[in-house]
């Protein structure tokens, strides 16, 4: 028995779906058991699979056809199953992440009577379902179409509550904006297809192979080198990516979907949304690898977004919000590590921040609720003692966010630094991007634990604070695994620990490595350093872990020391214009309502004008023109016998003479 | 089968011509010119015989009967169209009071 039950890890959801959306009312808990029971299908499937990929068989199998084309260069679309090392691993985290997140929704959402529970729970398992699918796909394009679906699920949970008005308006704008970026992934892909002939990611013939070909053989394709426009496509793609994993300058949509019910949140910053745009890049690494600019503008954007997020992270005042920028610097880091070609660097903070993140929402949820819906952290304190489950699970991932030994996000967050800076050594671009990197651990060790210290320390700033709701063991339960997940996690790909001992224990690069050799690790890594030039200097990694983690501990500790004791104090005020600029997070979103209203709308008007006024004037110029031509001309019509009479002999006699005339009768 | 060569007329063919003209142009007067309807119908026969004088005269002059022939069907025709045109002229009569034919537009636009 091989793999036929791999589709079901994807339709379980979907069912869950269908069922929540038509039977949810009738259904107890609104339908979040059947979503649990699916996403727990979808868990079990995925290790079942991921024990068979470990085995070594591969998946990769078209599954169906739906435009089989005909003759030569014919392009052929199906949807497909590629299971590897890399989609089994995000498998799990997917399924894993959903079924917690299922379960802690019920005390989130059940629990505290809110309605339309069937719509939220359809939508999870939509969700749930465009991720896996997303994961599991075979080909581009079909990857495109469930990195859409994605956006859509986001779309609809992020505006659940719909009846007020910021939560519609924030999915409207996570939709459009990264729609902008789908917008190039569209063209990226169809140019793919067009040039390859296949968006498939692995196996014989697959695009990121033709495209190696094409470079050796020094192809010209559609007028550019083949290594240029395979940057271009690459970069036509990344546009997608920048605008789901919200990188800078497509980042903006990200704190607006904090609109969204919290679970939702930990959904679409741990496992789904934004990790879909990483995770293409990993999916199809070795195109990237061909493309020095492609790694290069990779790179520099995530290290740039790493730091720029996290700066504006250390001045809110709202707990989601910190955390909202926390991801768009952690998704930062991410990218920073695939364009280095730290592909397990990358893969493996993929997974621990998938952890950590899903943790900081639900204890962040938890906190919520237990405040009764305030998410001001001035209003907050000293809910150390009263939440100690939250509190220490909080502090476990918080731990983990600010990369402090031992906690997984250490060791990932390490590794990618490592991976920068051992490239960066040759490349100076990149070592800018490192110092970047480096820069943004201190902030996020401060914004961390200023988020720590003033929510769970010091004395209860409000009377909610004093007497927060308890909370049942369907939100404790996921806080627990997700705590020591974002403990241990860490531990699977030590590389430090490994040079020191010199033991084999980097799992995670060696399962990586595992599977079919054109999509292992070492692979990526030769062929990065044979086309893009990605030369690692050698370098021990103990000393630049050991900076890192003076940095983010001197973060941490600055934070402490700023926001100690039972009435902590504001203090970016002491940052005067800096905060304002902060606050307003660079007046980014000022200027793309400005290109928003000031461009575009100016611009579709003139096209309007345009529309209406030229083209639309040729229209019905040609009708009015025909219209008041036949009005003059149907006066001939008198209904006069003698006048058509006179007509006919009148024309008859013109007839003559002009025959006669040319004829030459005269 | 009468056996007429073309010499045997009396009266040069070209005559024959000028006259049939003559009586068709006459027709051709009054259809312009008359507002009653009975004037067209009498104005119309003139016409339809100033093409029977043709027929005649040139089936004389080439000695075939085919002309003829064709007179007397253009004949029984003129019966059938005066048949026709009177009953259309007492519908008019009927509708508009008269047989004034500028008087029935309605039909127009």
């Amino acid at each position: 028995m091989a793999f036929e039950y791999a589709p079901l890890i994807a339709l379980f959801p979907l069912a869950s779906f269908v069922i929540a959306l038509a039977f949810g009312k009738y259904l107890p808990k609104g339908g979040a058991l059947v979503g649990m029971i699916a996403t727990a299908g979808s868990l079990l499937l995925s290790i079942w699979a991921t024990i068979r990929v470990a085995g070594g068989e591969i998946y990769n199998e078209t599954l169906y056809t739906w435009v089989a084309g005909v003759g030569d260069g014919a392009i052929t679309l199906t949807f497909g199953i590629l299971l590897d090392p890399l989609s089994t691993m995000m498998l799990i985290i997917v399924s894993l992440i959903a079924f917690l997140v299922h379960m802690f929704s019920m005390g989130y959402m059940n629990d505290d009577g809110q309605t339309g529970l069937p719509r939220y729970y359809a939508g999870l398992g939509l969700f749930t379902f465009s991720m896996l699918s997303f994961v599991l796909a075979d080909n581009l394009l079909m990857a495109f179409m469930f990195f859409e679906l994605v956006g859509l699920c986001s779309f609809l949970l992020i505006g659940f509550w719909f009846r007020e008005d910021a939560p519609p308006s924030g999915a409207k704008k996570a939709f459009l904006v990264t729609r902008f970026g789908d917008y190039f992934f569209l063209i990226g892909t169809v140019g793919i297809l067009a040039t390859f002939g296949t968006a498939q990611f692995a196996g014989e013939g697959s695009f990121p192979q033709l495209a190696q070909e094409a470079i050796v053989g020094g192809e010209t394709m559609f007028g550019f080198p083949a290594e240029t426009w395979v940057t271009i496509l690459g970069l036509l793609v990344l546009g997608g990516v920048i605008g789901k994993s919200a990188q800078f300058p497509l980042h903006t949509w990200l704190p607006d979907a904090m609109e969204g019910p919290t679970p939702v949140s930990a959904l679409i910053h741990a496992a789904t949304m934004v990790a879909a745009g990483v995770f293409l890049v990993a999916r199809m690494f070795g195109f990237y690898a061909l493309s020095p600019t492609a790694l290069g503008i990779i790179a520099f954007t995530g290290g740039f977004t790493a730091l720029f997020a996290a700066t504006m992270g250390v001045v809110k005042d709202d707990i989601k919000q910190v955390l909202a920028y926390s991801t768009i610097s952690q998704y930062g880091y991410m990218m920073l590590g695939l364009g280095v070609a730290g592909y397990v660097a990358a893969t493996f903070h993929l997974m621990t921040h998938a952890f950590f993140k899903a943790l900081l929402f639900l204890g962040a949820g938890a906190v919520i609720i237990a405040m009764h819906h305030e998410q001001n952290m001035w209003n907050m304190g000293g809910l150390k003692d009263k939440m100690p489950v939250t509190y220490w699970t909080f502090l476990a991932g918080s731990l983990a966010l600010a990369g402090i030994l031992p906690f997984s996000g250490f060791w990932s967050k390490d590794e990618i630094l490592y991976d920068a800076l051992i490239v960066g050594l040759n490349e100076p671009i990149i070592l800018a991007a490192y110092a970047m990197g480096l820069l943004a651990v201190f902030f996020t060790g401060f914004y961390t634990f200023r988020m720590v210290l003033l929510t769970f320390h010091g004395e209860p700033r409000s009377d909610h604070a004093e007497h927060p709701v308890p909370l049942g063991w369907n939100m404790k339960i996921p806080l627990v695994v997700l705590g020591i997940l974002a403990t241990v996690a860490g531990f699977i790909n030590m590389v430090p620990v490994a040079e020191i001992t010199g033991a084999d224990i980097e799992f995670l690069g060696s399962w990586l490595d595992s599977g079919p050799e054109e999509t292992a690790y070492t692979t990526y890594t030769a062929i990065a350093a044979e086309f893009a030039g990605f030369e690692a200097a050698e370098l021990s990694p103990l000393l630049p872990a050991v900076v890192a983690l003076a940095i983010a501990l001197a973060g941490a500790g600055a934070a402490v020391f700023l926001y100690r004791g039972p009435e902590p104090e504001e203090h970016t005020n002491k940052l005067g214009g800096a905060k304002d600029v902060l606050v307003a997070n660079y007046y980014q979103d000022e200027y793309q309502v400005w290109l928003a209203e000031g461009l575009t709308q100016r611009t579709a008007r003139a096209a309007d004008t345009f529309d209406q006024g030229v083209v639309d004037g040729v229209v019905n110029g040609a009708g009015s023109v025909s219209l008041f031509g036949s009005g003059r001309i149907r006066r001939l019509q008198t209904g006069v016998v003698t006048n058509y009479a006179a007509l006919i002999t009148i024309s008859l006699v013109v007839l003559l003479v002009a025959f006669g005339i040319y004829g030459g009768w005269f | 089968m009468l056996d007429l060569m073309p010499t045997q007329l009396l009266v040069p063919v070209e005559w024959y011509l000028v006259l049939s003209a003559g009586v068709f142009c006459i027709g051709l007067f009054g259809v312009l010119t008359r507002k009653n309807a009975l004037m067209f119908l009498i104005s119309v026969e003139l016409m339809l015989n100033a093409a029977n004088i043709n027929f005649v005269a040139f089936s004389l002059l080439w000695g075939n009967l085919t002309g003829q022939t064709f007179a007397l069907f253009v004949m029984a025709l003129a019966a059938a169209e005066v048949a026709v045109g009177i009953g259309i002229i007492l519908v008019l009569y009927r509708n508009f009071r008269g047989v004034d034919v500028t008087e029935a537009t309605t039909m127009r636009w």
